[in-house]
C-alpha cells in the first residue's frame, strides 16, 4: 500500500440531522497513519457526530469519506468497525453479558470465524486488561472505573486500525489516567491511528500533538495543540480555557519575567522555573 | 453548633460485603467552602449521601453508628423535612430536572414544602438572580446547555434556603468555561450566603484555590479533615492518587529537586507571590 | 436504525392560540378528531375532515414537526397499504391512510402543544391524586431522553460488531438482548438518579403541596370546545344522514 494516502479523508461532508439540525459543515480533514489527533469543542460542536460518520452510524448528507484511499459509502457498519473501534463515553451503554468473560466474546465472535482462535483472542485481552480475576464475574458488579477499562477491553481486542476514544479521561483518576496514558502510548508504538474526542485541554496540550478545534459544525482551527490551545482568542470561542501552564506563562510575562516561547508542557515550566530559581 | 457530625459511623449497600464507609467522624461547620477529595471509589458519594438522610432510608444497607444532621438522627426525620437544612446537586443535571420548564423545575421543591405562593415568587426571583439564568426561564431541559442545566439545578436547591450546600461532581458533564463559570458562582454564592458548601470534584485546577477546607478519603475512610493550605502541605494529600492542580505539581517537583522549599502554592497568584519574593 | 419520529411528538414552548388553550380543550380535540375519524371509511369525508386539521396545525406553527412525525411513521403508512389493498381495494386502503393521518396528527397536535407540567394540573383537575398526575408528566419529560440514550445504544453496539439478524425469531429475539439489557439497566439506574434528587426536593412531605401555577378555561377554551361540539355533531348527523348526501360525497377509485 503506498504510505503516502491519508488513512482517514473528509472531503466536504455535511450532515443535517432529519430534525433539520445541521451537525456538520464542509468539513475537510485528512488523517495520516500513526498519527493522534484530539479532537476539541463545545457540546454540540459535532465531535460525535463526526466520529459517527467514520464507521457509517452516520452518513454524510453529501462529501464523501475515505478510509485506506477507498470510499466507504459501499460498505456496512459492521465492515468499517473492523477498521475502527469507537470507545463510547458511557460504558452502561455496551455492558451486556453475564460475566466479563463473555463480554469480551462478543466482541470477537463477529470478526473470528475459528472458536480456538476466538478463546485464545479472549485470553489475551483478560491477562493484557489485568481481567483474569474478574473472567466470571458480572459487567454489572465492576467499579465504575473497571467498567470503563471493560468497555475498552471489548474494542481493544477487536484490534482495530483506527481507535476513536470519546472523552477517555472524563471521572477518571490520576491512577486511571496513567494506565490510559500508557495504552496510549503502546498503540501509538504499534503504528494505531488515534482519535480522542475530550475537554480535557491539560490532556491535550501534553499528550496529544494535533487539535481539531470544531464549533458549530465546523471545524474552526487544526494544527499543532501547542498552537491552537494557547490561542486565547479561538480558545474563548470554543469554549475552553487556556491550559494552566500557559496561563502561568503569561502571568509571569507580566510580571516581568521572560519565559522561552515554546514552553507549554508541564516538564517545561519546570525546567524553566528549575533554572530561573537556581539563578537567584 | 456542626451542621453534619458523623460519629463512628459504619455503612454498607444491601448485597454488599465491603463497607463503603468506614468508621466516619467528621464535623462539617457552618459558613464554610469545603472540598471532599479522593480516588474514585473511595466513598466520595456515598458520604455525600449521609449528609441528607438519603443513606440509610432511600438507599437501604447496614449501618453502624450515628449522623447527625444539626441535632435530628439522620434515620429519624423525613428527608423532605431535612432538605430546608441540606440540599444536594447531583452530578448529571439531567436527571434532576423533573419539569418542563425553568420556573416550574425552581418552583418544585418549594410547591412540596407547602410555601405559599407569594413566597415562592419572590423566592424564583431572588435565586434566579443568584445564580443567573434570567434569559432562560421558559426553556426546557433539552432547549438549554449542560451548563445552564446545572444552574437551574442548583437554583433549585438553593430556593429551599439550605444552610450546607452539596454537590457531587456538578462539572463532570460541562465544558471547560462553563465549569469554570460555576465554580466562580458557588464561590459567589458562598460568600453572599455565609451557607456551608461541599463539594466532590475533579477538577482541582478550578476548585483548590477557592475552598477554605478539604476533606480526603481513601478505600472507605476519611484520611483527613483539615484547613486547606494544611492539607496541601501534607504527605498524604501527595501520596494519593488524585488529580491535583498543575502548578502544585510543577512546585512539588521543584521541591523534590531542590529549587524550592517552603509551603506549595496551587494557584497562579500564590505561585507568583512566591516568586516576586525571590 | 434512527429513533428520530419521536421528535413529532415532543412538547416545545411556543406562543400560539393553540399552545395557549387549556389542556382540557385539547383532549377534547384530540378525541372528537378520533371519533370522527372513525365514523367515516370514504375517501372524501375523511379527507374533508383532514383539511380541517390545517388550519390548526398553522395557527399552531406545528407544520415543520407535524410532518416530521407524519414521515417517520411512513413504514407503517406503507404497511396498512399494502395490506388494506391485498386484502380489500386501493380505495378503502387510501381512506384508511387518511384516517389513521388524521388519527396520529389530532394526538400529535395535542402531545406538540401541551405543557406536560399543565397536563398533570388538568389530571388532578380532573381529580386524579398528585403523585399519579406527576409520574405521568415525568414520564414525558423523558421520552427524549431516553430515546437519545437507546441511540446511544444501538450505536455503542453496532461499532463493536453488532448486528440485527434476518434468520428465524429466536434468533432475532436472542439478538435482542446486547441492546435490551443495556436499555433496561440504564433506565432502572436512571429512576434511581431521578428518585433520589426527588427526595431531595421535598417530594412526599407531609405538608400540604401548594400549587404556583394554575390552569385556566378562557373564552378562547370556549369557543375552541364551541367549535369542536358543533363540528362532532354536524359529523354524527351526516353520518345518520348519509344516504341523502350528494354523489361525489361517496367518491371512490375504481379499484
Amino acid at each position: 500500500m503506498n504510505g503516502k494516502i491519508p488513512k482517514i479523508v473528509l472531503d466536504s461532508v455535511n450532515y443535517t440531522y432529519p430534525s433539520g439540525t445541521k451537525a456538520l459543515l464542509d468539513v475537510n480533514l485528512n488523517i495520516n497513519k500513526s498519527e493522534l489527533v484530539g479532537i476539541m469543542g463545545k457540546n454540540g460542536a459535532g465531535k460525535t457526530t463526526l466520529i459517527r460518520t467514520l464507521n457509517g452510524l452516520i452518513r454524510p448528507s453529501s462529501g464523501r469519506i475515505f478510509i485506506n484511499g477507498r470510499n466507504i459509502n459501499d460498505q456496512s457498519i459492521a465492515q468499517l468497525s473492523k477498521k475502527i473501534g469507537i470507545i463510547f463515553q458511557n460504558p452502561n451503554h455496551q455492558l451486556f453479558s453475564n460475566t466479563v468473560y463473555e463480554e469480551i466474546e462478543f466482541s470477537l465472535k463477529s470478526i473470528y470465524n475459528e472458536k480456538e482462535l476466538v478463546r485464545k483472542k479472549i485470553e489475551e485481552t483478560l491477562t493484557l486488561f489485568d481481567f483474569q480475576r474478574y473472567r466470571n464475574r458480572s459487567p454489572l458488579n465492576l467499579s465504575g472505573g473497571e467498567k470503563k477499562k471493560l468497555a475498552l477491553a471489548s474494542i481493544m481486542c477487536r484490534d482495530p486500525e483506527i481507535i476513536v476514544f470519546d472523552e477517555p479521561t472524563l471521572g477518571q483518576d490520576a491512577k486511571e489516567i496513567e494506565f490510559f496514558i500508557n495504552l496510549l502510548r503502546k498503540e501509538q508504538k504499534l503504528g494505531k491511528t488515534i482519535i480522542i474526542i475530550t475537554h480535557n485541554v491539560e490532556f491535550t496540550i501534553e499528550f496529544i500533538p494535533r487539535t481539531i478545534l470544531m464549533s458549530n459544525g465546523k471545524i474552526l482551527a487544526d494544527g499543532p495543540s501547542k498552537n491552537i490551545l494557547t490561542n486565547e482568542k479561538i480558545i474563548e470561542q470554543a469554549s475552553l480555557i487556556l491550559p494552566q501552564v500557559s496561563q502561568f506563562k503569561i502571568a509571569l510575562n507580566k510580571l516581568g519575567i521572560k519565559t522561552p516561547d515554546n514552553l507549554y508542557k508541564e516538564d517545561d515550566m519546570i525546567d524553566f522555573l528549575s533554572t530561573y530559581l537556581g539563578s537567584k | 453548633m456542626s451542621l453534619v457530625k458523623f460519629k463512628n459511623f459504619y455503612f454498607r449497600y444491601k448485597g454488599n460485603e465491603e463497607y463503603a464507609l468506614n468508621n466516619i467522624n467528621l464535623n462539617i461547620e457552618k459558613n464554610k467552602f469545603i472540598l471532599l477529595a479522593g480516588e474514585t471509589g473511595s466513598g466520595k458519594t456515598t458520604l455525600l449521601r449521609c449528609m441528607n438522610g438519603l443513606i440509610p432510608q432511600f438507599y437501604s444497607g447496614h449501618y453502624r453508628g450515628k449522623v447527625e444532621i444539626k441535632g435530628n438522627d439522620s434515620t429519624q426525620v423525613n428527608i423532605a423535612d431535612l432538605s430546608t437544612i441540606v440540599g444536594i446537586v447531583f452530578q448529571n443535571p439531567e436527571n434532576q430536572l423533573v419539569s418542563m420548564n425553568v420556573e416550574h423545575e425552581i418552583a418544585f421543591g418549594m410547591e412540596n414544602l407547602g410555601f405559599p405562593r407569594d413566597k415562592i415568587r419572590k423566592k424564583i426571583e431572588e435565586v434566579v438572580q443568584l445564580t443567573g439564568i434570567e434569559s432562560i426561564m421558559d426553556k426546557a431541559p433539552f432547549e438549554i446547555s449542560g451548563g445552564e442545566q446545572q444552574r437551574v439545578a442548583i437554583a433549585s436547591i438553593l430556593a429551599l434556603e439550605p444552610e450546607l450546600l452539596i454537590l457531587d461532581e456538578p462539572t463532570a458533564n460541562l465544558d471547560p468555561l462553563f465549569a469554570q463559570n460555576i465554580i466562580n458562582l458557588l464561590s459567589s454564592i458562598q460568600k453572599k450566603t455565609n451557607i456551608t458548601i461541599i463539594i466532590s470534584e475533579h477538577r482541582m485546577d478550578l476548585v483548590v484555590p477557592i475552598v477554605d477546607e478539604i476533606i480526603l478519603m481513601e478505600k472507605s475512610r476519611v484520611v483527613a479533615q483539615d484547613k486547606r493550605d494544611n492539607i496541601v502541605n501534607s504527605d498524604i494529600f501527595n501520596k494519593l492518587h488524585i488529580n491535583k492542580p498543575i502548578i502544585y505539581s510543577i512546585f512539588k517537583k521543584l521541591q523534590t529537586r531542590n529549587y524550592y522549599q517552603g509551603d506549595i502554592p496551587i494557584s497562579i497568584p500564590e505561585a507568583l507571590k512566591i516568586l516576586k519574593n525571590k | 436504525m434512527s429513533l428520530e419520529f419521536l421528535n413529532g411528538f415532543k412538547f416545545l414552548k411556543k406562543d400560539t392560540f393553540i399552545h395557549n388553550l387549556d389542556p382540557r380543550s385539547k383532549l377534547l380535540f384530540a378525541l372528537i378528531y378520533t371519533i370522527n375519524a372513525l365514523i367515516f371509511s370514504e375517501i372524501i369525508p375523511l379527507f374533508l375532515i383532514f383539511i380541517t386539521l390545517i388550519p390548526i396545525l398553522l395557527l399552531g406553527k406545528l407544520f415543520d414537526q407535524w410532518i416530521r412525525s407524519i414521515r417517520g411513521l411512513s413504514f407503517l403508512f406503507i404497511l396498512i397499504l399494502v395490506l388494506n389493498t391485498l386484502f380489500i381495494n386501493l380505495s378503502y386502503a387510501v381512506a384508511m391512510i387518511i384516517r389513521i393521518i388524521v388519527m396520529i396528527s389530532s394526538f400529535s397536535i395535542f402531545f406538540l402543544t401541551v405543557d406536560p407540567n399543565e397536563l398533570s394540573l388538568s389530571l388532578i383537575s380532573m381529580g386524579i391524586p398528585y403523585e399519579y398526575a406527576f409520574s405521568f408528566s415525568l414520564a414525558f419529560r423523558f421520552v427524549p431522553t431516553i430515546s437519545m440514550e437507546a441511540q446511544n445504544i444501538i450505536d455503542a453496539q453496532q461499532s463493536r460488531g453488532y448486528e440485527m439478524q434476518k434468520d428465524s425469531i429466536i434468533n432475532q429475539i436472542k439478538n435482542l438482548f446486547p441492546l435490551l439489557v443495556p436499555l433496561i439497566i440504564c433506565s432502572i439506574r436512571r429512576a434511581f438518579n431521578v428518585a433520589e434528587a426527588l427526595e431531595s426536593r421535598a417530594f412526599g412531605s407531609d405538608n400540604e403541596r401548594t400549587f404556583y401555577f394554575t390552569i385556566n378555561f378562557t373564552y378562547k377554551d370556549w369557543i375552541f370546545t364551541t367549535y369542536l361540539l358543533l363540528f362532532l355533531i354536524f359529523s354524527i348527523f351526516i353520518r345518520i344522514n348519509f344516504d341523502l348526501m350528494p354523489n361525489w360525497m361517496t367518491w371512490s377509485l375504481i379499484i
